[in-house]
């Protein structure tokens, strides 16, 4: 005979995510998770006698691709060149000037009614983890309950969410029994990036934005923390936008790459073929940068010279083209289109457009 | 004769709340000419080291160890022998160039001033050497940019300048303290070759920090491999990336990322540094190493020497001098 016992408090442990369960796929396999178009984002400097406006950042200009369900997307580019703008879009953390989002077949923003996604489900299915592992906790709370802030805010009961804080410390390596009290300053930074992904992932989202999450560690923790998300990712079943500067991480752990330059797509593509044969001339410039990891054959040459440019001001047709050793005429003159290589592999250069007018495309017949 | 000789250097900040024991006995050579590379994790006490061998620490750290160079003992000079040495035989450059530069002078006035100050010429010399200088670390339009503010330049060009101002005097030693670590990778390679071949044309010794194995891979020589305070291996780079002999650089070699190793799980190190409260009395790397036995707890191991020119500090690389004395030359 057993005792009666109140509803709920002796849940299994696999059924205590079930009271803020993680959504439900919709579109199946084949439909993207999120399809972006035509994004922009800028921004105005302020400045001049009234505080006018004189000139706008183009931190962002007009950027589509897709995010395949299960996938991670690495994004890779020179500092500024609009990677974090990218990011807080994709977050909602900035509203973008123009364009779209459809998020699993549904537009995001909208309202419940007319089919859209309103903003408050879409925060809950996409999280974020930053560079700066502190930016993101609260220095006067116990980190567990910087954890369980999300899920309380998104209607888990208290005791509840405090378990859910304590279940998301235990998936990221942290023990509950240890960790749960002690506050961000008492961490190391790998320990703190781990809370951060614990509180990323405590409201179950579908899609996690990852921006240059290993960048500040060393390299000894950023091989942990790149296993933990390797991890994750098949645990919870993740898909991922992975944000960074260094090419090595990026390929290890993308299976598709996109390259940014000065707010713009540069090329697209599976992680091989990037690597491998990158059809962008500013692609094959980052790779060829890398340092070589043998001293026996080293770099004689820079592949480029001078800095990124300014996106305030950006150069005419190709925003490569000030950089590009294969710069011509066509270039200065018109924006190239963007290429497809079949598949899925695509860039933004004349030199890929057949019949672009550059000495180097293949001539079409007339 | 070496241009740097570093014996048993000893770092200990100890304030009201904290003392940290940032080097625990540090010995370095250096040769004229040659570019050494400290590589390690942060706080491991690259920056500390560097900056003792040009008196740079802060009054309250207690500093021990000799400390030579260019056969100076840098640890007895005067104030007035200091600001000679510093500049005219040592330079440093750092991962932040604003560091190193002031925001209100020109970067053409910074160059002049600091060759005036350590050599008897006129301002127009000082001026043309400053021209020189930023045609040499491959400014474009270097002549306009002489007027130019250190914020009116870009990261890279700020980083050449950087540079320019440090070589003013053509220092016999270059101090280099990340300075590609904030770069771009485009931008870094640019700054490593510029500073190979600065090295090679003036014969300068090069001591070049970094915690990147693929920036020591470019520039290096010679790598030491530091821990808790303690130089853990010490070789040719070429040695060091294809078969380190410490188990820490055995590790850190196979957790950084690098093409070839998609699909595979990374090599990790278990944990993360000690504190440096107490100075370590054993090996400092015990506790994350997974050959770790009571041999490695007893004592500090010693740096051992497996074959000429390499070093290590683990008790399971042999010593080939201590095994066969008949090969150990006189006096060492
Ligand atoms: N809030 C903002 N206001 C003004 N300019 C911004 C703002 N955020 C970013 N920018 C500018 O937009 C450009 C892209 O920045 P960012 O997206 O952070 O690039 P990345 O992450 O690739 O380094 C940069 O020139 C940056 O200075
Ligand atoms: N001025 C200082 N006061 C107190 N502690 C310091 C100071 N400078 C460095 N340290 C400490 O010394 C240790 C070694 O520092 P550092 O040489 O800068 O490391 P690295 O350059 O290898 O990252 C660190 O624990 C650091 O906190
Ligand atoms: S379009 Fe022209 S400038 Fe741009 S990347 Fe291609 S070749 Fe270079
Ligand atoms: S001395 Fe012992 S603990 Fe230290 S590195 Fe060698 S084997 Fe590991
Ligand atoms: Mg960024
Ligand atoms: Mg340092």
């Amino acid at each position: 005979m057993t005792e009666p016992v109140a509803p709920g408090a002796r849940l299994p442990p696999n059924r205590r995510m079930d009271a803020l369960p993680p959504s439900a796929d919709r579109g199946g396999p084949a439909q993207p998770l999120l399809r972006l178009d035509g994004l922009v984002k800028h921004f105005p400097l302020k400045g001049g006698l009234l505080g006018r406006t004189q000139a706008v950042v183009r931190a962002v200009d007009g950027v589509g691709f897709e995010v395949r369900k299960g996938e991670t997307l690495g994004i890779v580019g020179e500092s500024g060149c609009g990677k974090s703008t990218t990011a807080r879009l994709l977050m909602r953390l900035l509203d973008p000037d123009s364009g779209t989002m459809v998020f699993d077949g549904e537009a995001v923003g909208g309202s419940a009614q007319v089919g859209g996604l309103p903003l408050r489900e879409y925060r809950r299915q996409v999280q974020m983890v930053f560079q700066d592992s502190y930016a993101s906790l609260n220095p006067r709370l116990p980190i567990e309950d910087s954890i369980a802030f999300a899920p309380k805010v998104h209607g888990l009961g208290n005791a509840e969410a405090v378990r859910r804080a304590r279940d998301m410390l235990a998936a990221v390596g942290l023990a509950p029994a240890n960790f749960a009290r002690r506050y961000p300053h008492e961490l190391s930074g790998g320990q703190r990036q781990r809370v951060n992904i614990a509180r990323a992932l405590a409201l179950r989202p579908r899609l996690v934005i990852l921006d240059e999450p290993v960048s500040a560690l060393d390299k000894s923790v950023e091989a942990q923390v790149l296993n933990l998300l390797v991890d994750l990712k098949e645990e919870f079943g993740l898909t991922y936008v992975f944000i960074s500067h260094d090419l090595n991480v990026v390929q290890y752990i993308s299976d598709r790459v996109l390259v940014m330059y000065l707010g713009e797509v540069a090329e697209i593509g599976p992680v091989e073929r990037i690597y491998e044969h990158p059809a962008h001339p500013y692609t094959a410039a980052l790779l060829a940068s890398r340092p070589s990891m043998d001293p026996s054959r080293r770099r004689t040459a820079p592949p480029l010279t001078g800095d990124p440019p300014n996106p305030v001001n950006p150069p005419s047709g190709c925003r490569f083209r000030t950089r590009c050793p294969h710069a011509e005429a066509v270039c200065a003159e018109r924006k190239p289109i963007m290429a497809d290589l079949g598949g899925g592999h695509a860039a933004s250069c004349h030199i890929a457009n057949p019949g672009s007018g550059h000495s180097l495309a293949e001539k079409v017949a007339a | 004769m070496s241009l740097v000789t570093l014996r048993d250097l000893r770092v200990t900040f100890r304030t009201r709340d904290r003392t940290v024991h940032a080097v625990n006995g540090v010995d370095l050579d250096l040769a004229a000419g040659e570019t050494l590379c400290i590589l390690g994790e942060s706080g491991s006490g690259k920056s500390v080291t560097l900056r003792a061998l040009m008196r740079l620490l802060p009054r309250f750290a207690e500093v021990q160890g000799r400390v030579e160079v260019a056969g100076q003992d840098v640890t007895r000079m005067s104030e007035g022998e200091l600001t000679d040495f510093r500049g005219r035989d040592v330079a440093m450059i750092f991962q932040e160039p604003m560091t190193a530069m002031d925001p209100v002078f020109t970067i053409g006035q910074q160059i002049a001033e600091t060759v005036r100050r350590h050599e008897r010429v006129s301002r127009a010399a000082a001026e043309a050497r400053a021209l020189e200088l930023l045609e040499l670390v491959q400014i474009p339009s270097a002549k306009r940019r002489l007027a130019a503010y250190p914020h009116e330049l870009s990261g890279g060009l700020r980083q050449r300048a950087m540079i320019a101002v440090a070589l003013a005097c053509r220092p016999k030693l270059l101090l280099a303290d990340e300075p590609t670590t904030a770069l771009d990778a485009t931008v870094q390679i640019q700054v490593l070759l510029l500073l190979r071949d600065l090295q090679k044309r003036f014969n300068m010794g090069v001591i070049f920090v970094t915690h990147d194995l693929g920036v020591a891979g470019e520039i290096a020589d010679r790598v030491a491999v530091m821990y808790a305070g303690r130089v853990v291996e010490e070789g040719p780079v070429s040695g060091l990336m294809s078969g380190p002999l410490h188990p820490y650089a055995q590790g850190l070699l196979g957790a950084t990322v690098h093409p070839g190793m998609r699909g595979k799980r990374l090599t990790t190190i278990p944990g993360a540094p000690p504190a440096l409260d107490r100075e370590p009395t054993a090996c400092a790397f015990a506790p994350r190493c997974d050959r770790a036995h009571d041999a490695c707890l007893a004592e500090v191991p010693s740096l051992r020497e497996p074959v000429p020119g390499r070093r290590a500090r683990c008790v399971l690389v042999p010593d080939a001098r201590a095994e066969s004395p008949g090969l150990v030359p006189a006096g060492v």
